[in-house]
C-alpha cells in the first residue's frame, strides 16, 4: 500500500521538477560565435605606434537614432585597447591627444535590429495561459538581435580606412526562463562578435597604423604582440540568421 | 471598522510609507521582455441581474493577489505602442450579499499595457480560471460549488516610482460551471478595484 502510493507521489514530484526545469530553460545562439573568427596577429615595434582618439560613436536601433550608450562606449574602447596595437587611447570629450601628436581618429557606426517576435509571443503566451501553464515548457519564445557596425579609421595623415562587420543571434527561453538578463547576454554576445571581426580586420592592417621611425643603434627595438582578445561566450551556431536581418 | 476594510487600510498606509517619494520628471520606469510583476488588488463585487431569471444580489469584497511577467518588447509606435504581460492571479472573494460565504481561485491572466506615457499606462487584461465557492449552492442561479471565473477588463497603472505603481480599475466577473451542473445561469457582477504592484 505504502508503495502504490510513493510511486504516483514520486512521479509527480519528477514531472514537477522536470516541467519546471524545463520552464526556466534558455539559451544563446550566434550566427557567427566569437570563438570561430580566426584572429589575426601582428608583432610591432612599441615605439612606432600612436595614440588612438575615439571621436564618434553613431548608434542607430531598427533605423532610429539613439544616444549610445555609457557602457557601449566603455566597451568600445575596451576592446581596441585590448588589442595593445595603440600607445594610448582618447575619448572624445575627454583629454586629447595633442594637436601636433600623430594619432589614430574613429569614428565608429552601429546599426541595431532587433526583433522580439513581439506577436507571435503574444499568440503564445495566449495559449501558454489557456492551458493553465502546462504547455509552459514546451511553448518556446525567441528574440533576435543583430548588429551591423561600420569603422572609419584616419590616420594622422589625412588617409582613411574603412571596415564593416555583421552579427547576429537569437535567445529561446520558455516563459519562466524571461529574464532582461538574457536579452542583455544576447546583445552583449552580438556586440563582442562585432567588435572582434572589424578589429580582426585592423589588425591585419597594422602596419598602416604604425608611424614610420628609424630607430638608432644605441636602442634596441622593443616589440610588442598585437590580436584581438576573445571573451568565451559558449555559444552555439544557428542555421538560420535573423528575419529581415541581412546588411543594408 | 469591518476587518476587510482594516486590511485593506493597512495594505494602502503600508504601500505608501515603503515607497520612496521622486520626483515626477524621474519617474520613466523601463519594462522589458522578463520583468516581473507582482501586486495586490482589491475590490468590491456590484451584482448584475441581466435577465428575469438573475435574482441573487451578490456582493462581496475580492482580494487578487497577481504574478505577471512580461513577455514582449514594446510594439507598435502609435498610440497603441504597448507590452503584452503574462501571468496569474489568485481570487478571494469573501461574498457579504445574500450569504456570508466564499470563494477562492486561480485565474491565468494576460494583460495588454499601453507603453506611449511614462507614468501612467492604461491596460486592458483578461482572466480567467477554476473557482470554488460555497455561494452557489445556495442561490437559484448555480447548483455545484465548483465554478469557473471570468474577467476582462481596463485600468491604469500610476507609476509612483521605477519600480512601484498604483492601478484602479474595472473588470466584468462573471461565475460559472461551464455546463458541469444544472442549473448554470451564471452570476454576472462588476469589479472595481484598486492596488498596487512592485516591478522588478
Amino acid at each position: 500500500m505504502g508503495q502504490a502510493f510513493s510511486r504516483p507521489l514520486i512521479g509527480s514530484v519528477l514531472a514537477i521538477t522536470v516541467g519546471l526545469g524545463t520552464a526556466c530553460s534558455h539559451s544563446i545562439e550566434l550566427a557567427t560565435p566569437t570563438d570561430t573568427i580566426p584572429s589575426a596577429n601582428a608583432t610591432v615595434a612599441t615605439d612606432a605606434r600612436v595614440p588612438l582618439l575615439l571621436e564618434t560613436i553613431r548608434v542607430t536601433h531598427n533605423g532610429s537614432s539613439i544616444a549610445p550608450p555609457a557602457i557601449l562606449e566603455r566597451q568600445v574602447l575596451g576592446a581596441i585597447e585590448a588589442t595593445r596595437l595603440f600607445s594610448q587611447h582618447y575619448q572624445s570629450g575627454y583629454q586629447q591627444p595633442t594637436a601636433n601628436q600623430a594619432h589614430v581618429t574613429v569614428r565608429l557606426s552601429i546599426d541595431n535590429l532587433v526583433e522580439p517576435h513581439a506577436g507571435q509571443a503574444a499568440w503564445r503566451g495566449f495559449l501558454v495561459s489557456a492551458s493553465m501553464f502546462t504547455l509552459a515548457p514546451f511553448i518556446s519564445l525567441n528574440y533576435d538581435y543583430g548588429a551591423q557596425m561600420s569603422l572609419e579609421m584616419e590616420r594622422w595623415d589625412g588617409q582613411t580606412k574603412q571596415y564593416t562587420a555583421t552579427s547576429n543571434g537569437s535567445a529561446h527561453y520558455n516563459l519562466f526562463g524571461a529574464g532582461p538578463e538574457i536579452i542583455e547576454q544576447l546583445k552583449g554576445q552580438v556586440t563582442e562578435a562585432c567588435l572582434s571581426s572589424l578589429l580582426n580586420q585592423v589588425i591585419q592592417d597594422s602596419a598602416f597604423y604604425l608611424a614610420s621611425h628609424v630607430q638608432s643603434h644605441d636602442h634596441p627595438i622593443r616589440t610588442v604582440s598585437v590580436g584581438i582578445r576573445h571573451s568565451s561566450p559558449h555559444a552555439i551556431p544557428i542555421s538560420q540568421p535573423i528575419a529581415g536581418g541581412s546588411p543594408r | 471598522m469591518p476587518f476587510s476594510l482594516r486590511i485593506i487600510t493597512t495594505f494602502v498606509l503600508g504601500f505608501i510609507m515603503t515607497t520612496t517619494g521622486v520626483h515626477a520628471a524621474d519617474v520613466r520606469p523601463t519594462i522589458t521582455v522578463g520583468t516581473q510583476e507582482v501586486g495586490l488588488s482589491v475590490g468590491y463585487l456590484l451584482p448584475h441581474r441581466l435577465t428575469q431569471d438573475h435574482t441573487t444580489k451578490q456582493e462581496g469584497v475580492v482580494f487578487m493577489p497577481s504574478w505577471m511577467i512580461t513577455i514582449t518588447d514594446p510594439i507598435g509606435n502609435s498610440w497603441y505602442r504597448g507590452q503584452v504581460s503574462l501571468g496569474a492571479e489568485m481570487v478571494y472573494v469573501q461574498f457579504q450579499e445574500p450569504f456570508i460565504t466564499h470563494g477562492v481561485g486561480f485565474a491565468p491572466k494576460i494583460k495588454y499595457t499601453f507603453a506611449a506615457l511614462d507614468r501612467i499606462r492604461p491596460y486592458a487584461e483578461f482572466a480567467g480560471g477554476p473557482f470554488w465557492t460555497d455561494l452557489t449552492g445556495k442561490v437559484p442561479e448555480e447548483s455545484g460549488q465548483f465554478n469557473f471565473v471570468l474577467m476582462a477588463g481596463f485600468g491604469v497603472s500610476y507609476f509612483l516610482t521605477d519600480q512601484a505603481a498604483l492601478n484602479v480599475g474595472y473588470r466584468f466577473n462573471h461565475i460559472s460551471n461551464a455546463g458541469t451542473s444544472y442549473p448554470n445561469i451564471g452570476l454576472n457582477a462588476s469589479l472595481p478595484y484598486g492596488g498596487f504592484s512592485f516591478f522588478f
